[in-house]
């Protein structure tokens, strides 16, 4: 209801709306003008952090997998990283490529996630159906390495879960040479689309000054011109050791946002082509935990590809300490800090989601926009509410 | 009430019959069975991501899985739905929503469970913001599994059409 003199609407968009669900934005309207947004989050918090309190090392890989279901190597890399640090063990040469492995087709799945999921919310049904149609040849890869679609758990204290499988090599070139076929036509009849053009060119612009200020983190922060890529920042797994290209775009609006997406699946396929061809031969679980395997268990295990878990890992101590760890995801700097007092389960564990720093994105950026321009925003940002609500 | 029909004039509360012997035929073979039969390949969810799980229920709307060939076209207006799909974990600020959102569907409707999280808590069982969905809507079908595979939420799909088709689900009442 609109009383006299009163010019503004409040509108509810909301939690039940077409694009990816999970929170509410509430708008005040000015006729068609935008004149403030706030995002109301806290649909999805389910207390990771807390539940990580009581329960043991281990299980919370698994737990830290769940808030983002679209991208969950980059959480169990970056829990991992911080529980090795306070072990102080370093995992084996191929099981650091074997997890940037994972990394890279997760993080092609992902942005295609994002992109199916844009597509939806500006109305472009034909986005969608490409982008989640050519995501499932590459969870099959993922699949055929860890034996799960999505929640991998593949990458655990000293090394990985499983071996390259044989002829993994072959079928994941297939794959990258379709994508790349694929690539084309997405740009023929997506991005080079007049009117996607004119629905993302200069929509949502964020200057390069105004990404720092406010912390953005990811392909976000990189549309807007700032070659920051944590990859390269603080290098980790096998990174240091491949050639890469930090993706970067100058005009910092809804469609260049999106274009850093696509370019960085263009530069994750060529990290897996060399992933492929450089990986060394030896062992993938860190040897201190592979000598208490009994001996017949670890023949099998060698022969079988597949690590059995030593019985330290049931009831694994950690050393009292503190350590962070930072990780490259698909939206952006994953972050986790675990205190550990020497018991069975850590004192506390904070993680730090990407999501979470770029929801201030949606009050800054839909300032004085029109409303039909808040989806092509939204979808542009790649938010995922559960990542960001924890 | 009195009416005319051709000449005939027909005595008696016309409006009531009418609904009673409409009541009567829709609950008759073979009528019932051409309804329960539509009801079951027009299955259409609304567009409700309660959590995580959402990532695999669009999986399975897309190319591959394609779930739209058994009539189930994931839609925007609550009004035009008729199933919900508990996608996850349902934390107790998106309860309330829930509530709302199921009771503006018209009947018949049906409500599905999706994942671990929506049978007893799953990962999250010892978490204080969660809501058991059972405990506040009349579940159906559940699905198990974190994430459940696209291949399971077809099958949840065929199993809740299979009982509609039974005759379990959908009554309607004779007012």
């Amino acid at each position: 209801m609109i009383s006299s003199g009163e010019r503004e609407l409040e509108l509810l968009i909301g939690p039940q709306h077409p694009a990816s669900g999970h929170m509410r934005l509430v708008a005040k309207v000015d006729g068609d003008v935008v004149v403030e947004l706030r995002p109301n989050i806290g649909y999805v918090h389910r207390s990771v952090e807390k539940l990580a309190e009581v329960k043991k090392y281990l299980q919370i890989i698994p737990l830290v997998e769940r808030p983002s279901l679209a991208d969950t190597t980059a959480n169990n890399l970056a829990y991992v990283m911080a529980l090795e640090k306070l072990l102080g063990i370093e995992p084996p040469e191929r099981a650091k490529y074997l997890r940037t492995l994972l990394a890279e087709i997760n993080r092609i799945h992902s942005h295609l996630y994002g992109l199916g999921i844009h597509g939806v919310m500006i109305g472009s049904s034909t986005a969608y159906m490409w982008c989640f149609g050519d995501r499932e040849p590459f969870l099959e890869l993922a699949q055929e390495l860890t034996g799960a679609r999505l929640t991998y758990s593949y990458i655990i204290p000293g090394g990985v879960r499983r071996d390259l499988p044989a002829g993994l090599g072959e079928r994941a070139e297939r794959v990258l040479r379709y994508m790349e076929n694929r690539m084309r036509d997405y740009f023929n009849l997506y991005f080079n689309n007049p009117v996607v053009r004119a629905r993302l060119e200069g929509v949502g612009v964020l200057s390069r000054h105004d990404a720092i200020n406010l912390g953005i983190t990811g392909p976000n922060l990189r549309a807007s011109g700032v070659a920051y890529d944590v990859r390269r920042a603080e290098p980790y797994a096998a990174y240091p050791e491949l050639e890469f290209d930090i993706v970067t775009e100058e005009a910092g609006d809804s469609f260049a946002r999106v274009m850093v997406r696509v370019r960085e699946i263009v530069e994750s396929m060529r990290i897996i082509r060399q992933v492929i061809r450089k990986i060394p031969e030896g062992p993938i679980l860190h040897e201190s935990y592979e000598k208490l395997i009994p001996p017949k268990l670890r023949e099998s295990m060698k022969q079988r590809g597949m690590v059995k878990f030593p019985s330290v890992f049931a009831n694994l101590r950690v050393p009292p300490g503190e350590a962070i760890s930072r990780v490259e995801g698909g939206r952006g700097e994953v972050v986790f800090h675990i205190v550990s007092d020497g018991k069975l389960s850590p004192y506390r564990m904070r993680m730090v989601t990407p999501s979470f720093r770029n929801v201030i994105l949606f009050e800054h950026l839909t300032r004085g926009v029109r409303v039909a321009d808040i989806p092509a925003i939204y979808g542009s940002l790649d938010y995922f509410p559960p990542e960001a609500d924890r | 009430m009195v009416c005319s029909l051709e000449g005939k004039l027909l005595v008696g509360n016309l409006e009531r019959s009418a609904r009673k012997a409409a009541a009567w035929l829709v609950e008759k073979r073979p009528v019932r069975d051409i309804r329960d039969w539509g009801i079951s390949f027009s299955l259409w969810p609304v567009h409700f991501t309660t959590a995580c799980c959402g990532a695999e229920f669009a999986a399975s709307a897309a190319p591959k899985y394609d779930a739209e060939r058994l009539g189930f076209l994931p839609f925007i207006g609550i009004r035009q739905c008729n199933l919900l799909f508990i996608e996850g974990t349902l934390s107790k600020k998106m309860a309330e929503a829930a509530i709302w959102v199921y009771e503006q569907m018209p009947e018949p409707k049906f409500v599905v469970g999706m994942g671990a999280c929506a049978i007893d808590g799953g990962i999250f069982w010892n978490s204080y913001n969660i809501v058991r969905p059972m405990d506040i809507l009349p579940v159906h079908v559940f699905i198990p599994g974190c994430p459940p595979r696209p291949e399971a939420v077809a099958q949840a799909i065929i199993m809740l059409q299979r009982k509609i088709r039974r005759g379990e689900l959908v009554r309607y009442e004779t007012r």
